[in-house]
Parts: structure tokens; sequence; C-alpha cells
């Protein structure tokens, strides 16, 4: 049972550190940035080449796969999302959706269907309080916490988070007040990336390099989003635990064919009974 | 060159004709239809029938999200819903179209309802992830129940239909049947495009505020469009089992979910006959060459980031701007002030509006403060006061945008406060607003004609098979809407682009359209901000004959003089709170307003900046 809640808590861990990226990009552009679940998957790939093929340390795989998701990142705030700032929920939905199935596509091409094995921390399982659980899982868990203490210190103590989190409230008030909206958004989404894409190696080790785990990902992100309430990272680290924990037990008690269909009933739970998630708040439209 | 001015003429009067009867779509359907005797091989009539079943779908999804305005990908759901009713039914020895149609249709309402009840009511990303993670799970949800669906190895040997008895075995039966249900739908797609409803699904789109200061109630629509784009995706999901006679989970994924998306964007998710074009080019394309298939996930990745970048109305789009540019003559921009407002406005059913102790807090700011008013019914009331003294919060809460603190607010001696915007709204209550909202894509005339989507309804089948009832309908909207037009001397502009007409004329056509929709009360927010002194004339004009007409007019104003002029009676807002009240000459005389509104002291405090919704 315990052993379940382990590897229920780090497969959450790895929705969680996905829910926190896509709220970065969300505090800083009002996007939900469907595509940024693939910068998770291309760094589990940028691991594998890098352990495979060219046999680097863990450190040098964790900046490379940190520096390619910046830039894959970067590339699609400027020529996908900027040019249709405003226009919007639709317009950039779309784009976002392209932007994720063509990453997906070219994983595809380069990488072919099978998943490949990433050969960074993969040392035997322990048992820790009565379950066993990998290295590999246990520090995905001690990652998404630290994560979330960081992103939550950062956004509500430094200026840049603040501001931050201004333009998400108000993007044209806050570009009066002098802040430019196009940088901190650039900035956010090349942050988010870097995470998702730095984290391959340690993500990798658990779920494989797969090429189509990003779609699955990225829903299963919103769902953390949706539970968490939009914004909040405190919310998005206990939404991805739960995520993950619905899915070991739905797992155990009812089935393999059940992880998926009970995260689904979650997620319409939770836009029924709490729209704005259990963080959240709830704004009063205007005219 | 010379030449070419001589043609232009002739192809405009080509193109005019093409666009106002749907030749191109007769004379297509006619090949479709006799493609089977021209000498075409199996191979190609199989590839149309694949095309016409995948242009169903994608014809749904422009329903709901092209003109719904939602994008919801549970479309695949349905169509999977229909093509297993289907297969299940036949090994059941059930074969004849009759029944299995109908209950791919009803399964597909069903899984439509299931579907986007949840998510329509929260819309945007709610409802799209929630389609989306449903296209995700398929697979599992049919895996479940393996007796009745087969699991992952699917169903097979499904032998082709039968229609009322009659076999439909033959090649070139079958291809009738996929052909005629084809064009069956796009029939029914383009009547209600071109029909009110289609003007209601514009103005929804482009601001639910506006459609529901229409009386149109924003749920209740995008359900209803919703769940007719289930239909033809639950009908092709029938016509697939037929086809090959085989279906298994493989054929509902993800990624077909996102190549019916592509195809949507790609023909152009608000037309009519887009999804013709996308599904071939999907059909004949990325899912036809083996070599291609290889990089289908990256050509539909670009497609959706080429199309939503540049061209997001699709291809569609471009064919319309290529008619647009011969066939009509763009817009003329034409000044209200070259009319005379000489028609009288028809008689209006007027009623009191009274609001008492009406108090509303937005966080800890008391934005108003036990406000008491009313404006009896063939009069002109106005409300001033600096900005941020809560005027137009007030109007929202008439109109039911904001939720009422505390307080009552009645028409007549109906109590309205706490109904939905939509309801307040066919109650009786018309308003404009301070920045005038017209849709892009209409008429003048179509504008004005939204206002009586609401209170005139009509059923859509009656609306779609164009019955005599909704013809009369059809009838009586032109002439309110003309009416209505002539009443603010807009009549010679009716055909005009309604965007591209000046500030002043839309603040005009703003209150045509609440004409139109033959208002007992009507809102007026700041109507004359941004006119010249000849246009401040007109308004005032018309807000007089409007009241005279026997409406309750409320005049939300910042031009003393105006409404001086205009009203008879003028209460006056001063941070929340009503400061006096009385007629025009001892409003002008008073000394409070003098000192708070008109500025010979300003009070500290009075945010100047202050956000003005």
């Amino acid at each position: 049972m315990v052993t379940t809640i382990w590897a229920g808590l780090s497969v959450g861990a790895i929705y969680a550190i996905a829910g926190l990226t896509y709220n970065l990009g969300y505090i800083a552009s009002g996007v939900f940035n469907f595509a940024q679940a693939q910068f998770v998957v291309v760094g589990t790939f940028v691991a594998y080449y890098a352990g495979a093929n060219l046999k680097v340390s863990i450190v040098l795989a964790i900046i490379g796969g940190a520096l390619f998701c910046a830039v894959l990142a970067g590339l699609e705030d400027v020529i996908a999302l900027r040019p249709l700032a405003g226009s919007g929920l639709s317009g950039e939905l779309i784009t976002t959706v392209g932007v994720a199935v063509l990453i997906e596509g070219i994983i595809l091409l380069v990488a072919g269907p099978d998943p490949q094995r990433v050969p960074y921390i993969q040392s035997d399982s322990f048992t820790l309080l009565g379950g066993r659980i990998l290295p590999a899982e246990a520090l995905l868990i001690v990652c998404a916490v630290a994560f979330t203490v960081i992103l939550a210190t950062l956004s509500r103590r430094t200026t840049l988070g603040v501001t931050a989190l201004a333009a998400a409230e108000n993007r044209r008030a806050a570009t009066l007040r002098g802040v430019n909206v196009k940088a901190l958004s650039l900035g956010a989404f090349m942050l988010a990336g870097a995470i998702a894409g730095g984290l391959g190696p340690v993500i990798g080790a658990k779920t494989f390099a797969t090429f189509d785990l990003g779609d699955g990902l990225a829903l299963k992100a919103f769902v953390v989003l949706a539970i968490g309430g939009f914004g909040s990272f405190g919310g998005a680290l206990i939404g991805g635990m739960a995520v993950g924990l619905v899915e070991a037990l739905s797992t155990r008690w009812l089935g393999d064919n059940y992880a998926n269909i009970m995260v689904l009933v979650v997620l319409v739970l939770i836009l029924l009974i709490k729209p704005s998630g259990l963080f959240g708040r709830r704004v009063e439209r205007t005219v | 060159m010379a030449t070419l001015k001589a043609a232009a003429p002739r192809v405009s009067a080509a193109l005019t004709v093409i666009r106002s009867r749907p030749y191109i779509p007769i004379v297509l359907a006619a090949l479709l239809v006799l493609q089977p005797w021209l000498g075409v091989d199996q191979q190609w009539i199989r590839q149309t029938e694949l095309v016409v079943i995948l242009a169903l779908i994608v014809s749904g999804l422009n329903l709901s999200f092209g003109y719904g305005g939602e994008l919801a990908l549970g479309q695949v759901a349905i169509y999977a819903g229909g093509a297993y009713i289907t297969a299940i039914l036949a090994e059941h020895g059930v074969g004849d179209m009759a029944v299995t149609g109908l209950a791919a249709i009803g399964l597909a309402l069903v899984i439509g309802l299931l579907s986007g009840l949840p998510g329509i009511r929260l819309g945007g990303w709610a409802l799209a992830m929630v389609s989306f993670f449903l296209v995700l799970v398929l697979p599992n949800i049919i895996n479940q129940f393996p007796d009745l669906t087969g699991g992952f190895a699917g169903i097979a040997g499904v032998d082709r239909p039968t229609l009322f008895g009659i076999s439909l075995e033959s090649t070139n039966a079958f291809y009738l049947t996929v052909v005629i249900l084809g064009i069956i739908w796009f029939v029914f797609m383009r009547n209600l495009v071109v029909s009110r409803y289609g003007v209601a699904l514009r103005v929804l789109r482009q601001s639910p505020v506006l459609a529901r200061s229409l009386g149109i109630s924003v749920y209740r629509l995008k359900v209803t469009v919703y769940l007719l784009g289930a239909i033809p995706a639950g009908v092709a999901g029938m016509l697939f089992t037929y086809l090959d006679g085989f279906i298994s989970p493989s054929s509902f994924t993800f990624s077909v979910a996102i190549s019916i998306l592509a195809a949507c964007i790609l023909g152009g998710k608000d037309t009519i006959y887009g999804p013709i074009l996308g599904a071939a080019f999907i059909q004949f394309g990325p899912s036809n060459s083996e070599s291609f298939q290889k990089y289908s996930l990256v050509a539909y990745g670009a497609f959706l980031v080429i199309f939503g970048l540049f061209l997001s109305g699709g291809v569609g789009e471009l064919w319309r701007r290529l008619v647009s540019r011969f066939g009509r003559r763009t817009a003329q921009v034409l000044d209200a002030s070259e009319f005379d407002a000489d028609a009288a406005i028809p008689p209006l059913r007027g009623t009191d509006l009274r609001l008492s102790d009406v108090s509303k807090r937005f966080g800890g700011n008391l934005v108003l403060d036990r406000v008491s008013l009313t404006a009896r019914a063939g009069h002109v009331t106005a409300l001033i006061g600096p900005n941020g003294s809560g005027k137009t919060t007030l109007l929202n809460l008439v109109s039911g945008y904001y939720t009422l603190g505390s307080g009552t607010i009645s028409l007549g001696d109906e109590r309205i406060d706490g109904r939905s915007s939509h309801r307040i709204a066919r109650a009786g209550v018309a308003r404009t607003f301070q920045t005038p909202n017209i849709p892009e894509g209409l008429s003048v005339d179509e504008t004005v004609e939204s206002a009586r989507f609401a209170r005139h309804t009509i059923g859509i089948l009656p609306t779609v098979l164009r019955l005599p009832v909704a013809a009369r309908t059809r009838r009586d909207d032109r002439d309110a809407a003309a009416a209505a037009l002539d009443a603010v001397g807009l009549g010679p502009l009716g055909t005009a682009t309604a965007t591209a007409v000046p500030l002043g004329t839309r603040r005009l056509l703003e209150v045509a359209r609440a004409i139109a929709s033959e208002p007992a009360v009507l809102l007026l927010d700041e109507p004359a901000s941004g006119l010249d002194a000849h246009e401040v004339d007109e308004l005032a004009r018309l807000i007089r004959a409007v009241a005279a007409a026997g409406a309750a007019v409320v005049l939300v104003e910042h031009n003393f003089q105006m409404v001086l002029g205009a009203s008879d009676h003028i209460y006056v807002l001063a941070e929340g709170a009503v400061i006096a009240e009385g007629d025009p000459a001892t409003i002008r005389d008073d000394e409070a307003v003098a000192r708070s509104y008109l500025g010979i002291t300003t009070e500290p405090g009075t945010d100047v900046t202050g956000s003005r919704t």
C-alpha cells in the first residue's frame, strides 16, 4: 500500500512540476501553453541522447536539456504567441496545440515510436516508511516540493515576481505602468522551458523517453491547475500529488483501465463544484 | 489595362451571382451524385466517401467552434459513439439505416450533452480540455465494455445496411447514400447559418455581453449549437462503420481529433463549405499516402500554427475576400448627418423602472450606497455625476451583469433583480454601451434584426426547413428593423457593413437596435461622448422621441447641456449616493451639484482616472 502511495506521489511530482511550469507561463502571459508538456518530453529525449550516445555526466545533461528547452520555449513565445497577444483564447489555443503536435511529430521522426531508457539515476529501490521507492522517484518528489517553494517565494517576495502577477492580472495596466510585458512573458516561458527540460534526466528515469507522453501530460497539468487554481504554485503541488494518487489508487483498486477515466471524473467534478479550483478565486465579470 | 477595367464589371456581376446563389455547391453536389456514372474507379469512390464522412465531422466542429465560439473536440467521441452503436446493432441483426441512423443520432446527442454540459458553462479552456481529455480516455472507455465493443480488437464483419428494406449493398447505392446524407447536412447547415440563428451566433461569438443584453441566453444557444454539431458526427460514425465493416479504438485517437481540428482550421472554421475543402485536403494528403503518414503529425502541427497565425479564417476566408473584392463594393462610409430622422418611432409599451435602496460593494469599496430612483415610462430620466460615482455600475446592476448587494430593482410591479441578464433583457430592458458594441461581419440591417431574435422566437427546425411561419418571422424582422432604422434616420444604410460606419452613426445604430427590441426601458450609457455638436442635437431629439413613443429612458451622460435639454428628471450621483434630484432647472441651480460635479471646488478623493467599466 505504501509502495502504491510512493508510486502515486512520484508520478504526482511529475504532474506537479508540469503544473508549476504551466503556471509560470500562465502568470506572466495569461496563456495555458498546451505545448509546455512537450518540453518535459523533449527534456527526457535530450537526457536519453546525452546519456546513451554522448555518455556525459548528469550535470551536463541537465544543463543541456534546460538550455535547449529554454530556447524552444522562447521561440514558441516569439513566433506562435506574441503575434496573437490579446486576440482571444481560441487563436492561442490553436497555435499552442499546433506547436505541441509539431514538436511531437518531430520527435517521432527523429527518435521513432519506441520508448527509450534514460540512463541516469538507475540505482535499485529502497524501503521508506514501509514502502519500496526508487531513488529517482524520491528525487522527483523532492524536486517538486523544492521548485514549489522557490517559485512561490520568487513570485511573492521579489519585485519581478510581483510584477509578473500584476501583468497577469491586467496586461494593459502593467504596460502603462512601464512594465515590459513582452520581455516578462518571454522570460517566464524560457524559465518554464528550462525547468521542464532540465529535469529531463530525473523525469526520464521514471517515464522513459516516449514521444507521445506530452498530450496526456498537458491534460493532466490542466487537471492539476483546475484542482489547485490557475496561478497558485502551492495549489499546483497539491493538485499534482492528488492527480498522481488518484491514478495510482484507481489502478490498484479498480484496474489499469481506470487510471485516466478517474482523473477525468475528478476534473469534471472539480469544474462542476468549484470551477475556480481549491485555491483560486472568482472574478466578477465586467462590461 | 483597359480590357481589364472593361472586364471588371462582368467579373464582378458573375461573382455577385455566385455569392447570392449557391451555384458552386449545387454544381459540386450534382457532380458528386453523378460520379459513379462518370467512370471513376472504386478507389476514388472510397476516397470520396471518406472525405464526405470527415467533412460531416468537421462541419459539426465548424458549427460549435467556428460559429458557437467554443473549441470542443468531443466530436471524436461522438463519432466513435455513432460508429460503435451501428456495429453493435449490426451484431444484433439490426441493419436498417432508418433505425441505426436514429440510434446514432440519439447517442450523439447523449454524448454531446454529457461531454458538453460541464464544460460549456465555463467555456474556454475548461471545455476544450475536458473534451481533449475525453478523446484521450476514449480507448479506455471502449475497452471497459469488451463484450459489447470487442475491446482493442474491435468489431469486424458489419454488413452494408438496408434502408426501409431496400438493400444498399452495391457500391453505387451505398455511395449515393453517403453523398445524399452529406448533401442533406450541408443544406441544413447553410440554411441555419444564413438564418437569424446565424446572426445570433455571430453576435454571441463576438460579445456574449451584447448577446445577453439582447435577451439571448448564451448558455442555451451554445448548448444548442454544440448538440446540433453532434448530429453530423454521429451520422459520420454510422457511415464509417458501414463503409469498411470494421471498427476498433485505433480509428478514434487523439491524432484523429487533431486531424479534424486541422481540417477545420484549413477550410475555415466559420464557413459553411470550408469543411469539405479541409477534409479533402487531409484525406488526400496526410492520411492517404504512406510516406506522408510518417510526417502527418508534423504536417498537422504546421497547419495549425501557420493558419492560426496568418489565416485564422482558413481557405474559406481567402475565398470570401476574393468574392467581396469583386462582388461587393466596399462599404460606403456614410454619415448619419446626411439623413433626417423624419419617420416616427413605432409606439413602445413603457414600464416604470424602480430602484430602491440599491447598494453594491466591490471588495471593500462601497460603490453604490442605498440609491433609490424611479425612471417613469414616457420620460427621460438622466443620471449624472463625476467619474467613479457609480453611474455605469448602476446600469450594469439593472442589466443584471453584476449581482445586487442589497435593495430591489423592479420593472412595473415585477422584481427583476437576481434574474440573469438575458431574462432581464427579455422583460424589456434594452441598452446601449459606452463604446458602441457592434459585431463584425454583420450588415446594418442584420445588426438591428438581431435585437428581435430573443423576443420573437421561432424553432430551429421551421427556420432551417424554411416553413411559412419562419418566412413570416423573417419578414417581420426585416420590417421592424427597417422601421427602427428609418426612425433614427439610418434607413438608406441598410446593407452597409455595420462596423464600417463612423462613430456617431454607430451610436444611432445602437439606439435603432434597442428600439427594434421594443423596449419598455432603454438604458443609454454616455451616448453623446465623442459626438460633434450637430450629432449631439440629433441624438437629443432622438432620445426625446423614444420617450415620447412610450419607453422609460435612463440617460447616463456627462454632457451637462444635453442632459438639461433632453431630460425630464435628473438624479445626481456622487461617491455612490444620490446627492440631488429634480427637474433640469432645479439641478442647474443646485449648489451641492455645482460643488461636487461641475467642478466649482473638487472634492478630495474624487478619482479622475478611476476605471470606467
